[in-house]
């Protein structure tokens, strides 16, 4: 407990180091009075002060499109890419991980398609799905996909043969093996793939809105049109806003992880 | 090279047979093949007159290494083969109860096997092949990692609920006291590739005392006779 509470202090002292810091160096004139020379010219890298008025700002109902919608929208579509792409990433992984030929025949198909660089198929995508969000799901699809697929497939391959055979022994069908072996052997696996997935879900998702416009709203699109306006502000909202996103999930994963897999000693202290 | 070669014997009905021999010799090897996991390359297996392919229905199987699943619970790692039979509810329960008491787990029901000690999960393995009453039951070194004393209560163990059930045991071990504590019957291997080099019958009463049969005269007589012949064994595996 007192371990916890020292880190949770020197986490906040760093924080509250960094914002005086930032907003102290932004301040200093380079030559006193003259307005506009900065050492650190604020208009690159903004100002907290600056930044919580924006905030504030973009929170209300004087903007067309607020920041709270814009961040449901990233989250929505982040958490939908997540979702499908763990989902079929996950099932795909058992099935080529318990079947040798199936994975054979695959291999060079996804080899292949996983060494594409993402971001090229940004047009394509958008040529075939639109501006919206089932744009941005798709592109996160393409990225959490093979991840979750990857560690699965190793987890799927790596179950101890004997723990089979011991099921086998105890009179368990092929189904029973994969529901009382398979998958939970390899859920470990799975699992580590996971807080990786949450941030390429992100990418995915705020990539797709750089290209999307209003439509696909979001944060990615307050990003782009800060640029357009040269709003460092602005865009310091919008990567906060995205790290804060990132925390959420993340801690979310961690909180379903330490429950499926409290069985693991390296679980049970925390639990 | 084969693991085994020329190697035919028979286990009668509710006998207990165990398998003792160098490391290597093929003993886990014979296990798998009676149990369908491998197929001989040449000759056969038979049970009740019957061909094996695959894992037979009747059998059980502890297995060497430590096969408990890490993620299930005591009870739960017990309940499995009720659970592959679609037995539920309160007749699971039942059992359950029954067999976690004939292991004296008693309060650690909810315990993941990480936190119990080999002795432990070994006595968790066993009782989660026997809840399913399988006719044979075969085992592989299931006490070698232990330590005398945990040994020998699980040895008590084990005779008393073979004394209950009978089922047809085939035990492997390279722990000769414990093949002559156990088994009617000793079958002795040579090095590899595994011969049958000599079949004793143990001639000690049952119900056996653990403990006192260790100072039997036909305890003591079949273990210089086995060792003799065990002996030799080392000896030519030395010479090579
Ligand atoms: N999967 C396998 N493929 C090929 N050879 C194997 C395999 N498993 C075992 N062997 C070989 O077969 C021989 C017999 O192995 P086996 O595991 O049956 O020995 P064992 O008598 O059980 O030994 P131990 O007492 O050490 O358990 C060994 O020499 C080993 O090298
Ligand atoms: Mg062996």
């Amino acid at each position: 407990m007192r371990y916890r509470g020292s880190v949770l202090f020197w986490q906040l002292l760093i924080l509250v180091v960094l914002l005086a810091s930032w907003e102290w160096l932004t301040g200093i004139k380079a030559i006193s009075r003259t307005p506009g020379l900065y050492w650190i010219d604020p208009f690159f890298i903004s100002r907290p002060s600056l930044i919580a008025r924006r905030f504030v700002y973009l929170l209300s109902d004087r903007v067309r499109l607020n920041l709270w919608q814009m961040t449901l929208s990233t989250v929505q579509s982040t958490l939908w890419g997540f979702v499908v792409g763990v989902s079929t990433g996950f099932v795909a992984g058992l099935v080529l991980g318990r079947n040798d030929r199936l994975a054979r025949i695959f291999a060079p198909y996804i080899v292949a398609f996983n060494s594409l660089p993402r971001i090229a198929l940004v047009p394509l995508i958008t040529m075939i799905f639109g501006f919206g969000l089932v744009a941005k799901i798709v592109l996160a699809w393409t990225i959490v996909f093979f991840i979750v697929f990857f560690n699965t497939f190793q987890g799927a391959r790596s179950v101890d043969a004997d723990l089979i055979h011991s099921a086998r022994f105890l009179g368990a069908s092929e189904r029973q093996v994969m529901r009382t072996v398979i998958i939970p052997s390899a859920l470990a696996w799975t699992f580590a793939s996971l807080t990786p997935s949450i941030s390429f879900a992100l990418i995915g998702v705020v990539v797709g809105e750089f290209l999307g416009g209003e439509s696909g709203g979001g944060l990615g699109y307050l990003i782009i049109q800060s640029l357009g306006t040269l709003n460092a502000a602005d865009m310091m909202v919008a990567l906060l806003t995205l790290g804060l996103i990132g925390i959420v999930m993340a801690l979310g994963i961690k909180q379903v992880e330490t429950r499926l897999l409290r069985w693991r000693p390296e679980y049970r202290k925390s639990a | 090279m084969p693991a085994v070669s020329g190697v035919s014997f028979e286990i009668g009905d509710e006998e207990f047979v165990a398998i003792v021999g160098p490391s290597g010799c093929g003993k886990s090897t014979i296990l798998n093949m009676i149990g369908g996991l491998v197929a001989p390359t040449a000759g056969a297996i038979e049970i009740d007159g019957r061909p094996v392919s695959g894992v037979p229905a009747n059998v059980g199987y502890v297995f060497q290494k430590d096969t408990v699943f890490p993620w299930r619970s005591v009870r739960r790692n017990i309940a499995l083969g009720l659970e592959y039979r679609g037995i539920r509810g309160e007749a699971q329960a039942r059992r359950v109860a029954a067999a976690v008491s004939m292991a004296g787990l008693e309060g650690f029901e909810d315990a993941f096997p990480a936190t119990l000690s080999g002795g432990m999960r070994q006595r968790v393995a066993l009782v989660r092949t026997l809840v399913v009453e399988p006719e044979i039951l075969l085992m592989d070194e299931p006490f070698g990692a232990l330590d005398l004393h945990t040994k020998l209560d699980l040895h008590a163990e084990l005779l008393r609920l073979w004394g209950e059930r009978r089922q047809t045991v085939v035990f492997i071990t390279h722990d000769l006291s414990e093949a002559i504590t156990l088994a009617d019957r000793i079958v002795v291997m040579t090095r590899r590739p595994g011969r049958i080099k000599m079949v004793y019958d143990v001639k000690l009463p049952r119900p056996r005392d653990v403990i006192r049969l260790r100072e039997t005269d036909e305890y003591l007589r079949a273990y210089g006779e086995i060792w003799h012949v065990l002996g030799e064994e080392f000896a030519r595996e030395k010479a090579r």
